[in-house]
């Protein structure tokens, strides 16, 4: 019935919709279908944050929104009532692969301004949506081009299973993705029903991986100087348009003595019998704006720390070509993906706040570069040494994101502290992306990503009962 | 005795002239057993009465003109050509290397002797939409043209009609590079006439300070100007009038003629998600209402989007969609016309090729398929002729239509029957006894050179397996 709801309201709205565009954004129409169910759920404890529990609580869900939380709410009329014994937020994968197609993932031509939201296939992956959510992730990051130096703007989407496009959507420009380690030609290999196979390529030499972070530090230069260049122009052009305006205006005031002037040498070259010449007027050249490039546009933002920029590196010769590259460039918000021998780097990483995604999978389905990247003890070895830890599903296998829970499990079991395996797979990760005004906790006014649990959050025993997605109830314990 | 010559030299040249099939006065009379109309009841001994290649009258009991040549078949079934609404054939090539090619048009490209216009006339389609290939991001103009004449210009019913338009992923790129390729062409244009305007305000102000520092007045003749840029776009360029239209570069003006809704674009999409990313671009630069999508792959999965935008979409030739469940590995197919005739979306269907799949053997399927006889045969007749906005001339046969009359030797999307003659506006343009390729396909090179009588079996109408058998073998030959 609220699908009928919505697929209404969407159509009402969507010539209300301001329509703005500029010639690096395209409008994007369909308004989100807004929920119009109220939800009410009743928990023994409501983990608001990590850290932060309060019992007895319940939390009231409406258009999509949480509306409040609190002990001693009251069941508004008309709710769905559910109830369980914990209440948290849904996980965030800020690495995964799921909702883009396999030609999207393996796609090696993106350029910094290729949208991965573009290559969003809504109309596939339904069941493995629908398992992911069983498993509490409720939104991931995706990226088009995972195994391309630059892969474009990233997205995240949350998982679902529905057609329309802004449900799913919930940011267009996540992040800027590169990658460094592998072979040009290195791709995520799928079968033909698109099952994932493992990753393709060989492992780049030293000299090679080097080289290729040369290439993406200075292509972050390239485009902090464009947005120098256009700062520039700006100025320019408004020093010249002073002095034009000055100009005219003495032009204007001596008009009168201009023509006079003309006349009176006019009258002389008749005179004399010459040709008469007009006086050579000159003025300060208009400045030439900085030729517009829409992949520089993209990243001079990069560069300027508006969009974050995550780099897949594993190897201690290319994290420290890139710490050692990015340094100059302040203003950068990187996260490193991957970081297999990122310990070397923990106290630098540290300094800097350089968040890390690691990927805690088992043995076995390693890239040709990753090393130790295997070893499950990397997330705890990091966050002891004082960096920020993300946990990720590896961002190849569309099927990876609904075992994270699983893998952060596996963290713990290796000495990652459970509060900050689940920081990571909530806040944390929201953070990281800039999406902590929407997701990653549980507080009014956020979006309604709720799991409703029968225990403790990432342990093994624990069910989830029921998962709430942006304001809808998407999984009960019945289906 | 100079009167008594000039006469008869008139009446020696008006049989000269009425001897020749094609070449006549214009008039020519078809009368047959049974005229399909497809604008309204079928007419049994019908008559069509084409004069100066529109029909005139047409009806049981009409008139006819003493001199007309005529046709009597009353074994044959009148049918109005097919429409193909839009095609990739008949061209020297397909696709040119260049992404971005508005400026181009097919009539440079299309071969009036390619075998193709021949094989087309054996399947009775009398109007082809000529596009540019899929290999390209904005492609050439298109144009309407009739399979007959010896210059392009000849065969042309319409010419620019439209642009061709890839949304869809091409060979080793993501639909994610396509989605931006054809960002930055719309908004490259948009900077291009932002530019232009400013040039031009820059230019006058800049000759008006130079007069006044001259001290001279301005020159009258610099108020040439054009006109506001028209359309609906979302966007506008202000002040767009003072740039007379002769400035705007060859290489953008068929892009702002398509924004302006002067032309019509034709989609290509291989996916639900091209089909999503193709409908925003329209809506984003105003020419939804101008816009066919061309559907390939799974499309038909954007079926609702495509219904709430009221676009109309050319099918491709893979009627049946298979794919296989991810979880039972069942195979699921999807009868893909039935699912826009299910949600009344006007279709029209596109042949494979010329011969095997054309567009008889589509309507044919769709009525195998559960689609009723009419629209099944809307759909390769009216249906693409009000597509390609021209719905008055072609699609129908009553008058003041086109003369384009198929002559079949039954009903003319059975196995069981051939085309025997097509008339194109008023030309006899196609005589099946007179085909000898297609003799030659029908009973292979030893037979060809036997004795004539084999002939006269394979026409005949009672014979429907050998028809069926020409078909099918046509279709080996042809690919």
């Amino acid at each position: 019935m609220h699908m009928l709801v919505g697929c209404l309201a969407s159509a009402l709205l969507a010539p209300a919709l301001p329509v703005s565009i500029s010639p690096s954004t395209t409008t994007e129409k369909h308004a989100e279908a807004v929920p119009s169910e109220t939800i009410f759920i009743r928990a023994e404890h409501v983990i608001l944050r990590p850290g932060q529990v309060i019992d007895d609580a319940q939390v009231i869900v409406r258009g999509g929104k949480i509306l409040a939380v609190g002990a001693g709410l009251s069941l508004p009329a008309g709710a769905t009532e559910i109830s369980g014994k914990y209440v948290c937020a849904g996980f965030i994968d800020p690495w995964g692969a799921l909702g883009i197609s396999p030609d999207e993932l393996s796609d090696s031509s993106p350029t910094p301004a290729t949208r991965s939201a573009d290559g969003v296939d809504i109309y596939g992956f339904d069941h493995l949506r629908r398992d992911t959510l069983r498993a509490g992730v409720t939104t991931a990051r995706v990226q088009v081009g995972t195994g391309s130096r630059i892969g474009g703007l990233g997205t995240l989407l949350r998982l679902t299973p529905t057609a329309n496009t802004a449900d799913v959507i919930l940011s267009r420009e996540c992040n800027l993705w590169m990658t460094v380690g592998l072979t040009s030609g290195s791709q995520p290999l799928f079968d033909s029903q698109g099952q994932f196979m493992g990753m393709g390529g060989r492992a780049a030499d030293p000299f090679e991986r080097v080289e290729t972070v040369d290439r993406l530090v200075s292509t972050l230069q390239a485009g902090q100087n464009y947005l120098v260049q256009k700062n520039e122009y700006k100025h320019e052009l408004e020093a010249w348009k002073k002095a034009i305006a000055e100009k005219e205006t003495e032009l204007e005031k001596d008009a009168k003595k201009a023509k006079k002037d003309r006349e009176k040498a006019e009258k002389e070259a008749t005179e004399k019998g010459k040709k008469f010449e007009e006086k050579k007027y000159k003025e300060d050249k208009k400045p030439n704006p900085p030729r517009y490039d829409d992949d520089n546009e993209v990243v001079a933002r990069v560069a300027n720390g508006e969009i974050p920029l995550i780099v897949h590196a594993n190897r201690v010769s290319e994290i420290r070509a890139l710490l050692q590259g990015l340094e100059s460039l302040g203003r950068l918000r990187l996260i490193l993906a991957g970081g297999a021998e990122a310990t070397y780097f923990a106290k630098q990483l540290a300094e800097r706040r350089i968040p890390v995604i690691v990927w805690p999978a088992p043995l076995g389905r390693a890239r040709a570069d990753e090393f130790e990247a295997n070893d499950l003890s990397l997330a705890a070895r990091l966050k002891q040494a004082g960096v920020q830890v993300l946990l990720g599903s590896g961002g190849m296998d569309p099927a990876a994101s609904r075992d994270l829970p699983l893998m952060a499990g596996l963290a713990v079991g290796a000495g990652l502290d459970r509060e900050a395996a689940f920081e990571a797979l909530t806040i944390g990760a929201a953070r990281a992306l800039d999406m902590q005004d929407r997701i990653g906790t549980v507080e009014a006014g956020k979006d309604a990503d709720l799991l409703v649990l029968d225990g403790e959050p990432l342990v093994s025993t624990t069910r989830i009962r029921n998962v709430i997605a942006g304001g809808r109830v998407v999984v009960t314990p019945e289906n | 005795m100079w009167n008594r010559t000039i006469q008869l030299t008139a009446l020696l040249t008006l049989c000269a002239l009425t001897g020749s099939a094609t070449a006549g006065n214009g008039k020519i009379v078809i009368k047959c057993g049974r005229v399909i109309t497809q604008a309204g009841p079928d007419i049994e001994n019908g008559v069509i009465v084409i004069e100066e290649g529109r029909i005139v009258s047409i009806g049981k009991d009409v008139k006819t003109a003493w001199d007309a040549e005529v046709l009597d078949h009353p074994e044959l079934v009148a049918f109005p050509g097919f429409v193909e609404a839009h095609s990739i054939r008949g061209m020297d090539r397909p696709n040119e290397n260049i992404e971005i090619a508005p400026f181009l048009d097919v009539r440079d490209s299309i071969d009036p002797i390619n075998f193709y216009f021949e094989d087309v006339l054996r399947q009775g389609i009398t109007t082809i939409n000529v596009q540019q290939g899929p290999m390209c991001v904005i492609g050439g103009q298109g144009r309407v043209v009739k399979p007959v004449g010896l210059t392009v210009d000849e065969m042309t019913v319409r010419s620019s009609i439209g642009l061709k338009i890839v949304a869809g992923a091409r060979p080793g790129r993501s639909r994610a590079t396509q989605a931006q390729a054809l960002r930055k062409a719309f908004g490259d244009l948009q900077m291009y006439l932002e530019k232009l305007v400013q040039d031009k305000k820059d230019g006058k102000d800049y000759a008006r300070r130079e007069a006044l520092f001259q001290g001279r007045d301005m020159d009258k003749d610099e108020n040439k100007t054009g006109r506001e840029m028209e359309g609906v776009a979302p966007w506008k360029v202000a002040d767009f009038k003072i740039v007379p239209r002769g400035e705007v570069d060859d290489k953008q003006e068929p892009l702002l003629r398509l924004v302006e809704g002067k032309l019509m674009a034709f989609v290509y999409c291989d996916s639900g998600v091209a089909v999503n990313n193709a409908l925003a671009m329209a809506r984003a630069h105003g020419f939804l209402a101008n816009t066919v999508l061309v559907l390939d792959g799974d499309a038909w999965k954007a079926a609702d989007a495509i219904a709430e935008a009221g676009v109309p979409v050319v099918l491709g030739p893979a009627q049946m969609y298979v794919e296989r469940d991810p979880i039972t590995g069942k195979e699921i197919e999807t009868f893909v016309p039935r699912v826009f005739f299910d949600k009344k979306i006007r279709f029209a269907l596109q042949s494979l090729n010329s011969t095997a799949q054309s567009l008889w053997f589509q309507a044919a399927q769709c009525i195998g398929q559960g689609i009723d006889r009419k629209a099944a045969l809307d759909a390769v007749t009216r249906t693409p002729a009000e597509i390609l906005r021209l719905g008055k001339r072609v699609g129908a046969l009553e008058a003041g239509k086109d003369g384009n009359v198929v002559l079949f030797n039954g009903d003319p999307i059975s196995v069981k029957s051939t085309v025997q003659y097509v008339v194109i506006e008023g030309n006899l343009v196609y005589d099946r006894s007179k085909d000898s390729r297609a003799r030659q396909l029908l009973q292979g090179i030893e037979q060809a050179n036997a004795a004539p009588e084999a002939v006269e079996e394979a026409v005949d109408p009672h014979s429907g397996k050998k028809a069926a058998e020409e078909k099918k073998s046509g279709s080996e030959k042809k690919d």
